[in-house]
């Protein structure tokens, strides 16, 4: 095996453990919550078979809270089974809208954890490059690592889709430029394997505070 | 005992909070590191249940700025996790394994606070 797919099999693998943790995280968070108020609605009823008045209300807001945990759960698991299926096809044609939208949810948790809000903004449209699907989304999970390292808490991190010329591009914004070139070397070893295996392009505007990847191969 | 929650998922702190409540046990609950250190610099606390993980002040950071400057309280990880990695942490940084991992049964954390409060000389 060669040197540059030997680094796409590992940052494959990294990305995939490191993107299922994450997940599993946030799904234990969404079940704590349903377990911590179902067992408080048993409490109320305890309270009542006890005699002791509890107000309605107070178990509507309970009941609401788990209601929004199941959806919050159904939601993450979706994103889960996207996520999985990535894996389906080594190459196929992909909305690059739709890939962008599933980096965004990937990555929420690891922006809020950096107090960071993720802006994922669609082209208008569908924009359709044909690609290998999971190296991408491992590619642009490593950018959006990168520029989230290097971005100060408070601010917004935009993941742009665009045009460029008969070039489909994904477009991180609003970055601290200075930061970013102090990063060293990107992209490093990893990053360049992948960017050959997905065929594409990146460059940083210094001047714009972006990192842009192009795919060539619409 | 007077016990703080701090956890950034505020749905699972103020239910955490209301059952110790029913169960005799003062609990009050924040979802940030830097509110919890705004409580504790007015409210007496024994023990403070932190999330492994939030926004800004983690909760192994927390516990060091509290642990400064309270010495006397304890502490309980609760952690979402559940890798052999997470556990290792907290152990090493507490040097005791004071943490449970999510979703937790109340009847757990209870015992681990008493048994915490206990070895402090406090009020089981």
């Amino acid at each position: 095996m060669s040197p540059g797919l030997t680094l796409v099999g590992q940052s494959g693998l990294t990305y995939f453990g490191r993107t299922t943790a994450s997940i599993s995280h946030e799904l234990k968070n969404a079940l704590a919550i349903i377990k911590e108020n179902a067992g408080l609605l048993g409490d109320y009823l305890l309270m009542m078979e006890k005699g002791m008045p509890i107000d309605p209300a107070r178990f509507k807001t309970v009941a609401g809270r788990i209601e929004d945990q199941i959806t919050r759960a159904d939601g993450i698991i979706k994103n889960l089974n996207r996520f999985a299926h990535s894996v389906d096809d080594p190459v196929k044609a992909i909305d690059l809208n739709e890939t962008a939208g599933l980096l965004g949810v990937l990555s929420q948790r690891e922006a809020a954890m950096r107090q960071i809000a993720l802006q994922v903004i669609p082209q208008e449209g569908t924009l359709t490059v044909t690609t290998a699907p999971y190296l991408l989304l491992n590619l642009l999970g490593r950018c959006l690592s990168i520029c989230l390292q290097h971005m100060g808490a408070g601010k917004t991190l935009s993941v742009r889709v665009a045009k460029e010329g008969d070039k489909a591009c994904i477009v991180f914004d609003a970055l601290d430029a200075a930061a970013l070139a102090s990063a060293g070397s990107f992209p490093g070893e990893s990053e360049s394997a992948l960017l050959s295996a997905v065929g594409a392009d990146c460059r940083l505007d210094g001047n714009q505070g972006r990192l842009i990847i192009t795919l060539s191969n619409r | 005992m007077r016990v703080l929650l701090v956890d950034d998922e505020s749905d699972l702190a103020s239910a955490l909070a209301e059952r110790l409540d029913m169960r005799g046990i003062e609990a009050d609950w924040v979802d940030s590191g830097q509110e919890a250190l705004e409580r504790a610099a007015t409210v007496h606390y024994d023990l403070a249940v932190l999330d492994l993980k939030m926004p800004k002040i983690g909760g192994l950071e927390l516990k060091a700025r509290m642990q400064a400057r309270y010495p006397h309280m304890k502490f309980i990880f609760l952690t979402g996790y559940g890798s052999e990695k997470d556990f290792e942490t907290v152990a090493n940084d507490s040097g005791e394994q004071c943490y449970l991992v999510k979703p937790v049964e109340i009847e757990d954390l209870i015992r681990l606070m008493n048994i915490l409060t206990q070895d402090a000389g406090g009020r089981p």
